[in-house]
């Protein structure tokens, strides 16, 4: 039972900085479908810097963990430039634009990763493998009944991604910059009026959405899987969005829904563990987040509100 | 110069302007890929060379026995027919305004249904068992898609997100019956589906040639000439048109949206049902556990690229399937990853994804130079620094 809790947190967290990283992009009426792309490219650099600098700083130290975590989003803010540049500067149908992004992403990290893996070490391999990270029990609260598991065997980036979530929804719901983020998604032309740039809040959107899908990335790379390879396209991103569908475009709701997708997949594979099933039949039971989604999605895409004006580029002389 | 870069304008606009977009992305293409393979110290003609060797169109070196150049024509004619299937499927659903991101999974889940249903099954024979394929291809496929239609319309739900959803299921369902039920302890994919019911026929002898026929291909030009008909000439194909260029106003003058979406969609499946046995019941004969195929993905390319005209994408189809087919080849003997394929490709989609940009923007360099014409000599300060902003664009 508690590992459920354990482990669904662990696949929440990442999970839900992905879905804000979405809803950023989003909310300044930009459409992000290319959340997959970037936690993928973001990954990728994490992993790449992990690869590059543990030999320095020797095995086992967790501070490469922090190091790849900010090259992660370093990563993913440069690689979402291409969908503003698409999107804002080209106008380009933001649909398609994040198709692009996704399919390039898997070529581009697949081609990179092999090409930087024979530099390396020589050996074209489509894959970086990551040191364990270190995991630790909250003292108190773990020993709650029936939530302890939320705090038992916590990854640090659990700390890192909470705080992160909590500051991105101050920054959009009391700050300034927030409120015209939030303009640009429903009436860019009131923003233009007062005087602020359209073009440039929306970029800054979309560059905050590639950084948080980034250290999103990462995480998944650190915790779900331990190595960098392209198994880190497994949807995670769409899921994401899924999320903040269901969470109607709000960060408190989103949280929920997350917590919500976690819970179900590591629930569906300690059943599958506690009903004894051969490993083939795990299969039948990492299906269950999508059929969620699928379900989720036909009892709540109906009352939604997304933002208004996301989907179209901004013009000036429009009305 | 600047009388040139206005010629190159006034093609971008003209009656050809989709074909020229078409060009130009595929020159900067060229151009990016082959800055890429310098910069890892490749000759990027080398590398072209070798593409076009690998696809049978220029002689190589040498060939094994029994296999030539045909030989590799024939392998690339029937990669291309999936390939070219897959992107018809993409344009009928695009042109209906949806972007049915989940051909990979309708491929995957007919092509395996059309494997057990029909490839498993020994008593059929030829003339009996391709049709059979041909058709359950389309049925499974169809009822896929117009599912999708169906949560679109009815529950609205972003068809990119539910087909991402099904690609996933199907992939993990039929991964999971293959390793239970049909797979091959050998090779660990789905065991092989009989002769009869394969598209391809194998191991014909032309010229002391062992070559493989792909009927799958006479399909292929067959759907992208009705695919072009039923956009050209018939009330569906323009409903579904109008229904993709503005969804309010065809409401308005009395089109059945929904009916229309659901079409579209269910075509759009359907054809890619067809991509899917021609993939998996010509190009290969068994099924990868958990794979989606790739060339679900690069339709996309393929489709943006031919600007979502069927016949052009014919074309454009060979265009990628030259990267997609030749990369073993170019990997082999220039000793590049054969993952550049998909990142060509990639990038061969992000330039056509600009298409209409380049439109527009040569547009509005014609217009600028209509307005300077006139008088020459009115501010030559303010017309250079308009100039230069529109060549960085």
């Amino acid at each position: 039972m508690n590992k459920v809790f354990t482990d669904g947190l662990s696949f929440a967290l990442p999970l839900l900085i992905m879905a804000i990283g979405a809803l950023y992009s989003e909310k300044s009426g930009v459409t992000n479908l290319a959340v997959e792309g970037f936690q993928g490219v973001g990954a990728f650099f994490g992993a790449l810097a992990a690869t590059l600098l543990s030999p320095l700083i020797g095995p086992g130290n967790q501070v490469v963990i922090y190091i790849a975590i900010v090259c992660a989003a370093l990563g993913g803010a440069l690689f979402s430039c291409l969908h503003g540049l698409l999107c804002i500067r080209f106008r380009a149908n933001q649909v398609i634009s994040g198709v692009v992004i996704n399919i390039l992403s898997v070529a581009l990290t697949a081609f990179f990763t092999s090409a930087a893996n024979t530099a390396i070490s020589g050996s074209a391999s489509n894959r970086f493998v990551l040191d364990v990270s270190t995991r630790f029990s909250v003292p108190l609260l773990s020993q709650i009944p029936w939530i302890g598991g939320l705090f038992t065997d916590m990854y640090p980036f659990e700390i890192i991604i909470a705080v992160l979530a909590a500051v991105m929804w101050y920054l959009m719901n009391r700050t300034r910059f927030g409120m015209r983020l939030r303009a640009c998604g429903e009436n860019p032309q009131a923003v233009d009026a007062a005087g602020a740039s359209v073009t440039r809040i929306r970029w800054i959107a979309v560059i905050i959405s590639g950084a948080l899908s980034g250290i999103g990335g990462i995480c998944f790379a650190y915790s779900l899987l331990g190595n960098f390879s392209p198994s880190i396209y497994q949807g995670f991103g769409y899921l994401a969005i899924a999320a903040m569908i269901f969470g109607n475009w709000k960060i408190g709701a989103t949280t929920l829904a997350c917590l919500f997708f976690g819970l179900a997949k590591s629930g569906g594979l300690q059943l599958c563990i506690a009903a004894q099933l051969s490993s083939s039949y795990t299969d039948l039971f990492l299906m269950l987040p999508y059929i969620l989604t699928l379900l989720l999605l036909v009892f709540f895409s109906k009352k939604n509100h997304p933002p208004k004006a996301a989907g179209e580029p901004w013009d000036k002389s429009k009305r | 110069m600047r009388k040139r870069r206005l010629l190159f304008s006034r093609l971008l606009t003209g009656q050809y302007a989709s074909l020229w977009v078409s060009v130009l992305a595929i020159l900067m293409m060229f151009v990016t890929a082959g800055i890429l393979l310098l910069a890892i110290g490749k000759d990027p003609l080398t590398a072209l060379r070798s593409f076009l060797q690998g696809c049978g169109m220029i002689p190589k070196e040498n060939y094994g026995g029994g296999s030539g150049m045909l030989t590799d024509l024939l392998d690339f004619l029937n990669y291309l027919a999936p390939m070219a299937l897959a992107s018809l499927a993409f344009i009928t659903a695009f042109k209906a305004g949806l972007f049915n991101i989940g051909i990979a999974g309708q491929m995957l889940l007919s092509g395996f249904v059309a494997t057990v249903l029909i490839g498993y099954n020994k008593g059929l024979s030829d003339a009996a068992a391709k049709p059979l394929v041909l058709l359950t291809g389309f049925v499974v496929g169809g009822l896929t898609g117009a599912l999708i239609g169906y949560l679109k319309y009815r529950f609205n739900i972003h068809e990119v997100v539910s087909t991402i959803m099904l690609n996933y299921m199907i992939s993990y369902i039929t991964g999971f019956f293959i390793n239970k039920n049909f797979v091959d302890m050998m090779t660990r994919n789905s065991t092989v589906c009989t002769p009869a019911s394969r598209l391809t026929l194998t191991n014909v002898m032309i010229g002391g040639m062992k070559c493989k026929i792909p009927l799958a291909l006479i399909v292929a030009i067959l759907v992208a000439l009705l695919v072009s008909f039923l956009f050209r000439k018939t009330v569906p194909g323009f409903e579904i048109k109008a229904v993709g260029q503005n969804r309010r106003c065809s409401e308005y003058i009395g089109i059945r949206v929904s009916r229309t979406i659901l079409l579209s969609m269910g075509l759009s499946g359907a054809i890619a049902g067809l991509a899917g046995v021609a993939y998996y019941l010509g190009y290969t004969n068994s099924i990868v556990p958990k794979a989606l195929p790739g060339m679900g993905y690069d339709s996309i390319s393929v489709a943006l690229l031919g600007s979502a005209s069927p016949i052009g994408s014919l074309f454009a189809a060979v265009i990628v399937s030259i990267f997609q087919q030749g990369a073993n080849y170019m990997s082999s003997s220039v000793g590049v990853a054969k993952e550049i394929a998909s990142l060509i490709t990639g990038i061969l989609l992000l330039f056509a994804s600009c298409g209409n940009y380049m439109k527009y923007s040569a547009e509005r360099r014609i217009q600028q130079a209509a307005d300077i014409l006139p008088d020459q000599n009115a501010a030559p300060g303010t017309k250079e620094r308009e100039d230069k902003g529109v060549e960085k664009q």
